[in-house]
C-alpha cells in the first residue's frame, strides 16, 4: 500500500481535472492562433453562442440528449472494462429497428405509441451490442475490434433500409418518410425554447444508472469483474454473463438514443443521423470519470463545444472539427493528469 | 446487372490485381501491428497512424509535384502517432486500450481538421494522377500469373518487400528474438539485460512506419486524392488480421489479401450495379469486407490449437515491480 504515500503529494481530482481542460482550451487556442483566428475572441464567441441566451442553452440541451443516454451506457461497460466502441453502430442500429417500428405500428396513442417505440428501439441496440459479447464470450474476439468493425456494418445496412426499403418514395434524397406525428417527442411548450421532452428521460436515467453501478449488487459484481476478472470469477461471478449482461445494457442505451433522436430531432431514418455521437461518448464517458452525473457535465460540456464550433466556423472560419481535436486533447492530458504515482 | 461483370472470365485477373492491390494498405499495417504486438504492444491507434500517413502522404505529393514525395512524408506522419502512443504507454504507462482510442479521435479530427482548413470545405479538391504500375518486364507477360502480380503499382513491389522484411526481423534476427522475449517473458528479458520499453519504443515506430506507408500506399498509389475519413476502418480490419493471422506476419499477410479480394469483389458490384435507383442492395457488400474480416477472425480463433498471443500483451512493464503489489 505504497500508493497512499504518494497519494499525499497528488491534486484532488477536481483540480487535476480542471488542469487537464485549461490545458486541453490553451493548445486549441494555439491551434486557433495557427489558423490566424484570435483564440480569445473565438473562445468568447463560442460562450455567448452557447450559453448566451436561452434559445442556445436549449440548443445544447438537445445536443445533450444523445450523449448523456450514450454516455452512461458506456460508462457502465467501461467500469467493467469492456471497451464497447461500437455505440454509433449500436445507436444506428436502434434508430433504424425502432423508427422502422414507428413508420408501419398501427398504434394510434403517443401514450402507447412512444414507449412501445423507445422499447423496440433499445432492444435493437441491445441485440447488436450481444454480437459483440457473444463473438468475446464464445471466441475470445477482442470487443474493441469487433464492436467497431460491426460500426461500420449497421452503417451500410441502414443506407440500404432508407435507400431502398422503407425509401420515401416521393422523396428526392434517400430518407424514409416522417414519422406520423403520435410518435414525436413533444417540445417544451415555451417559445424560447427548443429541446423535446428526451431530455427529462436522459436526465431520469441519471439516478437509474446511479444506483445501478453503485448500490445494486450487479453493480458491484460489474466493478469487481473489470478490476480483476479472475478474482472476480473465483469469487462466485459468472464472466461470461456478466459480459452479456454488460453489453446488452450498454447496447440498449447506445439504441435508445438512437430512436429518441428520430423522434425527438430527426422525425426520419435518414444518414443524417451518423454524426459521430457514438464516439463523442466516448469521450464523454472518459472525462466523466465513469460517475453518472460526470457524465451530465461533460455532455454539457462536449455538447456545448460541439455548437461552439459551428459558431467559430460561421465567425471565425475556423474548421467546426477544431472543437473535436480539442476534445481529444482534453483526454489526453486528463489521462497525464489522472496517471498513478505509484505505479511509476 | 451483369454478374459476369464481377465473376466472369474476363473479369478475373483485373479483380485479382486489384485484390492484391488493394490488400497492401491493410497488409502493412496489420504487419507492422504484429510486429508490435509481438513485443507486447496492443498498439489500438492502428487506424490513427493509417489515417495521418495518409493525409501526410497526401500533403507531401500535392505541394511537391512529385509522387515519391509521399512516401517518406507518410511514413512521418505515422510516426508522429507512434511517438504519441509510445509517449503515453510506456513513458507515462497510461490505459493502452484508452490511449489507442484516444490517438485515433485526435488523429481522425485532426486530419480532417488540417485538411478543411488547407482545402477549403471537405469536397474532393486537389486530385492528382496516381503512381503509374510498372510492367516488370518478362514477368508480366507469363499469361494469368504476369498480369495479377507484376503489373502493380511500384509501391506494392516496395511493401512487398518491407512484409518479407519484418518476418526476417522478427523470425531470423537477434533483435527479433528480444522482440518476442519482451512481448512474452518481459522480465526475464530485462534480467537478460534487454531494455523492454526500448524494445517496445522501437516496436510500436516500427508499426507507425508501417501504417503510413500503409496510408501513402492507399492515397498515392491508389487514390490520388484525402477526404476525410479516407482510410474507413482499414486500421481496425488490420488488427483484426493480427488476431486472424496469429501474430505471424506472413499470415496476417494472408489475411490481407482475403480482405483485398473482398473489398475488390464489393467494389466491382458497386460499379455493375450502382446508383442511388439500383435495385442492387450494394451496401451490404459494402459492409462484406467487415464482416468478412469478424467471421475469419471468429473462425480462426475457434480452430487455433494454440493462441499464439503473446502472453504480455496489452500489460505494461515496471522494472523491478514484481514484489510490488
Amino acid at each position: 500500500m505504497k500508493v497512499d504515500l504518494d497519494k499525499k503529494f497528488e491534486l484532488p481530482a477536481s483540480l487535476r481535472w480542471l488542469s487537464a481542460i485549461l490545458g486541453a482550451l490553451v493548445t486549441g487556442g494555439v491551434l486557433l492562433a495557427l489558423v490566424g483566428a484570435n483564440p480569445v475572441t473565438a473562445y468568447v464567441e463560442m460562450v455567448q453562442g452557447t450559453f448566451g441566451s436561452l434559445f442556445d442553452l436549449s440548443l445544447v440541451l438537445t445536443e445533450m440528449v444523445p450523449l448523456v443516454i450514450i454516455g452512461l451506457g458506456l460508462l457502465i461497460a467501461f467500469r467493467a472494462r469492456i471497451w464497447n466502441i461500437g455505440a454509433e453502430g449500436q445507436y444506428m442500429f436502434g434508430a433504424l429497428l425502432g423508427g422502422a417500428f414507428a413508420l408501419h405500428a398501427p398504434l394510434g396513442t403517443p401514450f402507447l405509441a412512444v414507449p412501445a417505440v423507445l422499447v423496440v428501439g433499445a432492444c435493437a441496440g441491445a441485440l447488436w451490442g450481444l454480437l459483440v459479447a457473444l463473438a468475446r464470450v464464445r471466441w475470445q474476439v477482442n470487443e474493441v475490434i469487433s464492436s467497431l468493425l460491426l460500426n461500420y456494418v449497421a452503417v451500410f445496412v441502414f443506407a440500404y433500409a432508407v435507400r431502398k426499403p422503407l425509401r420515401d418514395p416521393g422523396g428526392f434524397k434517400p430518407t424514409s418518410e416522417r414519422i406520423p406525428d403520435q410518435f414525436e417527442l413533444a417540445d417544451f411548450p415555451v417559445d424560447e425554447i427548443r429541446v423535446h421532452i428526451g431530455i427529462i428521460l436522459a436526465l431520469l436515467l441519471v439516478p437509474v444508472v446511479g444506483f445501478l453501478v453503485n448500490r445494486s449488487p450487479f453493480g458491484l459484481r460489474a466493478t469487481m469483474f473489470g478490476m480483476n476478472p479472475e478474482a472476480a470469477q473465483a469469487a462466485g461471478v459468472n464472466t461470461s454473463r456478466m459480459t452479456v449482461r454488460i453489453m446488452l445494457l450498454s447496447g440498449a442505451f447506445a439504441g435508445l438514443a438512437g430512436i429518441v433522436q428520430v423522434l425527438g430531432s430527426e422525425f426520419r431514418l435518414s444518414n443524417n443521423l451518423a454524426t459521430g455521437y457514438g464516439f463523442t461518448a466516448i469521450v464523454v464517458a472518459l472525462i466523466s470519470r465513469l460517475r453518472p452525473v460526470g457524465v451530465v457535465i461533460a455532455a454539457a460540456l462536449l455538447g456545448a463545444l460541439t455548437l461552439g464550433g459551428d459558431v467559430i466556423q460561421r465567425t471565425q472560419q475556423v474548421p467546426r472539427v477544431l472543437t473535436m481535436v480539442i476534445q481529444a486533447i482534453f483526454v489526453l492530458f486528463l489521462l497525464l493528469a489522472d496517471r498513478r504515482r505509484g505505479e511509476q | 446487372m451483369d454478374w459476369s461483370d464481377v465473376f466472369g472470365g474476363a473479369a478475373l485477373i483485373p479483380l485479382l490485381n486489384a485484390g492484391i492491390r488493394l490488400a497492401i494498405p491493410t497488409g502493412l499495417a496489420a504487419v507492422g501491428e504484429s510486429f508490435c504486438q509481438r513485443a507486447g504492444v496492443l498498439n489500438l491507434s492502428l487506424e490513427g497512424m493509417m489515417l495521418t500517413g495518409a493525409l501526410t502522404a497526401y500533403l507531401g505529393a500535392y505541394y511537391s509535384g512529385a509522387l515519391w514525395v509521399g512516401v517518406p512524408a507518410g511514413i512521418g506522419g505515422g510516426l508522429l502517432v507512434g511517438v504519441l502512443m509510445a509517449l503515453f504507454t510506456l513513458q507515462f504507462k497510461t490505459e493502452q486500450v484508452i490511449n489507442g482510442i484516444v490517438l485515433v479521435l485526435l488523429a481522425q479530427a485532426g486530419t480532417s481538421f488540417a485538411f478543411a482548413k488547407l482545402f477549403g470545405d471537405l469536397t474532393l479538391t486537389g486530385r492528382f494522377e496516381p503512381m503509374r504500375n510498372w510492367e516488370i518486364p518478362g514477368l508480366s507477360s507469363i499469361p494469368g500469373v504476369g498480369a495479377v502480380l507484376f503489373d502493380q503499382s511500384p509501391l506494392v513491389y516496395l511493401s512487398v518487400v518491407l512484409i518479407w522484411g519484418i518476418w526476417y526481423l522478427l523470425n531470423r534476427t537477434t533483435f527479433g528474438l528480444a522482440v518476442r522475449a519482451v512481448g512474452d517473458r518481459p522480465a526475464a528479458a530485462d534480467a537478460a539485460g534487454i531494455s523492454v520499453n526500448g524494445t517496445r519504443w522501437i516496436a510500436i515506430l516500427v508499426s507507425g512506419a508501417m501504417a503510413g506507408l500503409g496510408g501513402t500506399v492507399l492515397v498515392v498509389g491508389q487514390l490520388g486524392m484525402f477526404m476525410e475519413n479516407v482510410t474507413a476502418g482499414r486500421g481496425w480490419v488490420a488488427i483484426a488480421l493480427v488476431i486472424f493471422g496469429r501474430w505471424r506476419p506472413l499470415r496476417v499477410m494472408a489475411g490481407a489479401l482475403l480482405f483485398g479480394i473482398t473489398d475488390a469483389i464489393q467494389l466491382r458490384i458497386q460499379a455493375a450495379g450502382g446508383g442511388i435507383e439500383s435495385n442492387v442492395p450494394f451496401e451490404l457488400f459494402q459492409a462484406m469486407p467487415y464482416l468478412v474480416t469478424i467471421a475469419v477472425v471468429i473462425f480462426a480463433t475457434a480452430r487455433a490449437r494454440r493462441s499464439g498471443e503473446p502472453e504480455a500483451l496489452g500489460r505494461p512493464f515496471f522494472k523491478g515491480a514484481q514484489i510490488e503489489t
